[in-house]
């Protein structure tokens, strides 16, 4: 009796044991349901993050087009070589071939072979032919992805404007900079699954996660009109020997750039070469900045005083002003005294009695200044300000230059009388043309810029871009009087060599000293345009230390009249009945 | 030779023992034919069994294909050691299961003393060290190693079958069950302080918990007993959380276990890559062979670890599979614990019964991250040769017991 009792209090119990454990496997059946199904996306994630090793993929960069469609900024296919450590069979074979291949050396090369890193990029921009080769050693290890270089067909036309770009496909200067986020695209992925020690598991192939190509940037530079003022301010540069002479063609209109010239200009498929006759063991600052100096864009990044070109405003703020009139009379004996100071005219012997015109055809210091002197210093100053020159253009470049502008309170007579004709302040040649165009187009001020739009591959428009025009500069009627006054400096004034035949050209030349004074260094300048009633193109041309002869009339006029008798055939510019003869 | 504990039995126990003797005497003097039907075999247990360990060669040669060839050159590297031992392993139980179990019953002092001074041997030139721990023996012109502490478990299931029987009713008395208790505890300081194996010191202290268990009466000790290691583990937890400087290093694989995500490259790494595993498999798998986790990610793929390269292949109805075999076999040993002719054969059964699924729980319950971190093979299918043959030799007592039961009892 007792031993059935035993027997079923045992029973009892293993089926306790039993129920106990069958528990316990339920309850880790529930733990497993939610590893598996309410955690499953989270973990499986994770695990693919770690099963996956990641190579980008360049995307292709937008290319950049000139108004015609030509191409001046274009991609070619290089190569990337890489190492991939745990992949490497024979490292001393690897170090040797990519040495030899890659011309790097050893050292260099060793020390990123023998680096512990998933991945390690030996050598970028490998030429499609040396990356070509460099897998068909079939090199364990050893990855070439290919990817695309900047290409710049034209070499170095307009390099200052289009910039070039670095290794990791951004902009470094110019265009390739501020059109970046356009121009760049999404680099894509490839993702290779990899056991734990990252060898690549075949079977499980690659994932590519595509890269989307850069948008196209369509600029309104004119390939032709570029590649002949480069042409005419390469033969300036050689004839006069200047330190460098800029070209800006312009429409005045809209601020349409059509050509940008900063010569000497620089290779941009070799951007880094320093001229030759420079020093060889320059420290790694001294050579950034003689690059530096090669990649500046006069145009956009120096100042400078602009000297009787500087009339124009003056000229246009006095009879917007209603101070003068094309006919007020004005006497010059040669000089002006302004308070204490006795100002010399260029001509020492005086231009005599003139109208308002004259002084502008003969550009009169003692003229200019007494305008000045009549506006008087608050509303000179406050006619800076509202002509936008104390602003920056907003040109779609890197790097304008501001203003360099007297202090309103610490401005005198003198001081006002020197910035009347352009003297003692600096502001960039583009603010100049901009000042400039607004004068005589009506009065609006407009934003020069090169970006028109964005087109994908296929041509089709993406972005049309847009810039600021501020209206009411000067009055319609200013702005024709100063057209016709600017005509007739060129056609009968300083800037007669600025006349082109067959067509109404207006203009204003300047020569003007640099500082210190004294240094016989000067810079030639002229700013045209045309036609001179309805202006179409208007451009500057600017020779910085003219050997010789530096006569702004003499060097620069010359220079925009040889472009004219070109380009405004080219544009379509009708020629003038009137002018014919 | 009737020994001094069969005497005892035939003297407390019931009458059907002597039934027993009755039936196969009478069995030989009929037709062979008639013993065959009349008694139990379990073939169910058996075809679990078997179930369970081809199960576990696919699985070993799916979990550790990779890594052998990355090792040895031979993908199969694993698989032919693990066969070879399965081999063995069901030569012995076949042979065990052939053996009248109260054969054994004269062992279970040698055995208890063998299995302590087997452990201490590890530390002799004869140990040998993997992973990082010194827990095997290596016998010698065999080439195999067996874990002192698998024959500890073995001897404990032995040895406190027959002290519980013969105990009698001693066993229900405080004293006795502090005797019951006491016995144990050598060896399982022994495994836990010389081989360092937390895990398998768990498990013979699980298993000889279950037998007192089940062979005394009394609930109320044992549900204090719960408790009280529930409060004490609970206890280990605060402290380590709380950052005291107590048990630094089970605190690692303590807060590890919390959260295996914070620390992913040390402590953390095994348990997250395991659940990584369990995680992208989600319920249908990715398949048989598809794994990701076992190239090389996932550290004992093959071993410990191989529950969640069955759930990343296999996904939830893979693991459910495997729980569920596991479940039938506790079912099945059950029936056979509780039909057992005598008390020896039922405490021999629950033995093994709790051995296997104390270690199938807790492994499971690892790779979940349930319980903290601590290696514990999934029985039958984790790659481990000693492993496998002791627990079918453990297999082969069980259908031994099964097969003295007479099929009336049933």
């Amino acid at each position: 009796m007792l031993e059935d009792n035993n027997r079923i209090f045992h029973r009892k119990k293993i089926l306790v044991v039993f129920l106990l454990c069958t528990g316990a496997f339920i309850g880790l059946f529930g733990r497993l349901v939610y590893f598996c199904v309410w955690q499953a996306e989270h973990y499986s994630r994770m695990a693919t993050d770690l099963h996956e090793r990641e190579r980008s993929i360049k995307a292709a960069r937008g290319r950049i087009l000139d108004c015609n469609g030509k191409v001046l900024a274009d991609n070619k296919t290089v190569c990337t070589v890489s190492v991939i450590y745990n992949q490497v069979e024979e490292p001393e074979r690897v170090i040797d071939i990519l040495c030899k291949e890659l011309e790097l050396s050893e050292e260099y090369v060793r020390q990123r072979v023998e680096k512990y890193s998933s991945m390690e990029r030996i050598k970028s921009n490998v030429d499609k032919t040396v990356g070509d080769r460099i897998r068909e050693y079939d090199l364990a290890g050893v990855k070439v992805d290919e990817d695309y270089k900047r290409y710049y067909p034209y070499d170095d036309l307009a390099s200052k404007v289009l910039g070039f770009t670095g290794g990791d496909n951004q902009g470094i200067i110019g265009l390739e900079v501020i059109y970046d986020t356009y121009l760049q695209g999404e680099p894509g992925t490839i993702l290779t699954v990899t056991d734990a020690k990252g060898i690549e598991v075949e079977s499980a192939g690659e994932r590519r996660i595509e890269p989307v190509s850069g948008l196209d940037l369509c600029i309104s530079l004119d390939m032709n009109i570029q590649a002949y003022a480069t042409q005419l301010a390469n033969q300036a540069l050689a004839t006069k020997q200047a330190d460098s002479v800029s070209i800006v063609v312009m429409n005045p209109q809209n601020g349409e750039l059509m050509a940008m010239v900063n010569v000497p200009e620089f290779d941009l498929n070799h951007p880094y070469e320093l001229p030759e006759g420079t020093p060889e063991n320059l420290s790694t600052e001294e050579k950034q900045n003689i690059l530096n100096g090669i990649w500046r864009n006069g145009c956009i990044n120096d100042t400078y005083e602009p000297g009787s070109t500087f009339k124009m405003i003056t000229a246009a703020a006095g009879l917007e002003e209603g101070v003068v009139t094309p006919e007020s009379s004005f006497s010059c004996p040669g000089y002006i005294i302004v308070d204490d100071r006795k100002i010399r005219c260029h001509k020492v012997a005086g231009h005599g009695s003139q109208d308002f015109t004259h002084t502008m055809m003969n550009s009169c210091n003692p003229a200019l200044i007494t305008v000045g002197l009549r506006l008087g210093l608050d509303s000179y100053y406050s006619y800076f300000e509202h002509f936008g020159l104390k602003r920056k253009t907003g040109i779609d470049l890197p790097g304008e230059a501001g203003t360099i502008m007297h202090k309103k309170e610490n401005m005198g007579n003198v001081e006002l009388a020197t910035v009347a004709f352009g003297q003692s302040f600096q502001i960039t040649p583009i603010q100049l043309l901009t000042t400039a165009s607004s004068i005589i187009n009506g009065g609006r001020r407009i934003t020069p810029h090169f970006g028109v739009q964005t087109c994908d591959k296929d041509g089709n428009v993406v972005e049309v871009f847009e810039y600021p025009v501020e209206e009411g500069i000067v009055s319609a009627e200013t702005s024709a009087t100063m057209r016709e006054i600017l005509e007739m400096v060129v056609a009968e004034g300083s800037g007669a060599n600025g006349k082109v035949a067959g067509f109404r050209v207006g203009g204003k030349t300047a020569t003007s000293q640099t500082l210190p004074r004294g240094s016989g260094r000067y810079i030639a300048s002229f700013v045209g345009f045309a036609p001179a009633n309805d202006p179409q193109v208007i451009a500057i041309a600017i020779v910085n230390n003219p050997q010789g002869v530096y006569y702004g009339g003499q060097v620069a006029a010359p220079i925009v009249r040889q472009l004219y008798e070109n380009i405004l055939p080219y544009l379509g510019i009708a020629e003038d009945e009137n002018e014919q003869n | 030779m009737v020994s001094h504990v069969n005497r005892e039995y035939e003297e407390n126990r019931d009458g059907y023992e002597k039934k027993l003797y009755d039936t196969r005497r009478q069995g030989k003097t009929k037709h062979k034919k008639k013993e065959q039907s009349e008694y139990f075999f379990d073939y169910s247990l058996l075809f679990i069994v078997l179930f369970l360990l081809g199960f576990g060669l696919v699985m070993i040669y799916s979990a550790s294909s990779y890594q052998a060839f990355l090792e040895f050159e031979d993908s199969a590297h694993y698989l032919k050691k693990q066969l070879t031992a399965c081999i063995i392993g069901l030569v012995l139980m076949i042979v065990v299961a052939n053996i009248p179990y109260h054969f054994w019953e004269r062992f279970y002092l040698i055995g208890y003393l063998v299995s302590a001074a087997l452990v201490p041997v590890v530390l002799t030139p004869l140990g040998v060290e993997s992973h990082g721990a010194r827990r095997w023996i290596k016998i010698p012109g065999v080439g195999l190693n067996v874990q002192p502490a698998e024959v500890a478990k073995l001897c404990m299931i032995l040895f406190l079958s027959v002290m519980v029987c013969k105990m009698g009713k001693g066993v229900r008395s405080m004293k006795g069950f502090l005797v019951m208790v006491a016995f144990p505890m050598p060896i399982v300081l022994e495994v836990y302080l010389i081989t360092k194996n937390l895990s398998s010191a768990i498990i013979v202290l699980g298993i000889s918990v279950l037998m007192v268990f089940v062979a005394s009466p009394d609930y109320k000790k044992f549900i204090i007993m719960a408790l009280l290691v529930f409060a004490a583990a609970a206890l280990v937890v605060y402290l380590v959380v709380s950052g005291n400087d107590f048990m630094a290093f089970r605190g690692n694989r303590i807060l590890s276990w919390l959260d295996p995500e914070s620390d992913p490259t040390d402590t953390g790494f095994q348990t997250l890559q395991g659940l990584y595993a369990i995680g992208s498999g989600g319920v249908f798998g990715k398949g048989l062979g598809q794994s990701m986790q076992k190239l090389s990610f996932l550290p004992e793929a093959q071993n410990d670890m191989i529950f969640s390269i069955i759930c990343e292949e296999l996904g939830l109805f893979g693991a459910v599979a495997i729980i569920l075999m596991f479940v039938m076999l506790l079912w099945r040993m059950m029936v056979i614990a509780s039909n057992a002719p005598d008390l020896f054969g039922a405490m021999m059964v629950v033995g093994v019964m709790g051995h296997i699924t104390i270690q199938a729980i807790l492994n499971i319950a690892v790779v979940t991250a349930t319980i903290p971190n601590t290696g514990i093979s999934l029985p039958f299918i984790s790659y481990g040769g000693s492993s496998v043959m002791f627990l079918l030799i453990e297999i082969g007592l069980v259908l031994s017991v099964a097969k003295r039961i007479q099929l009336k009892e049933l």
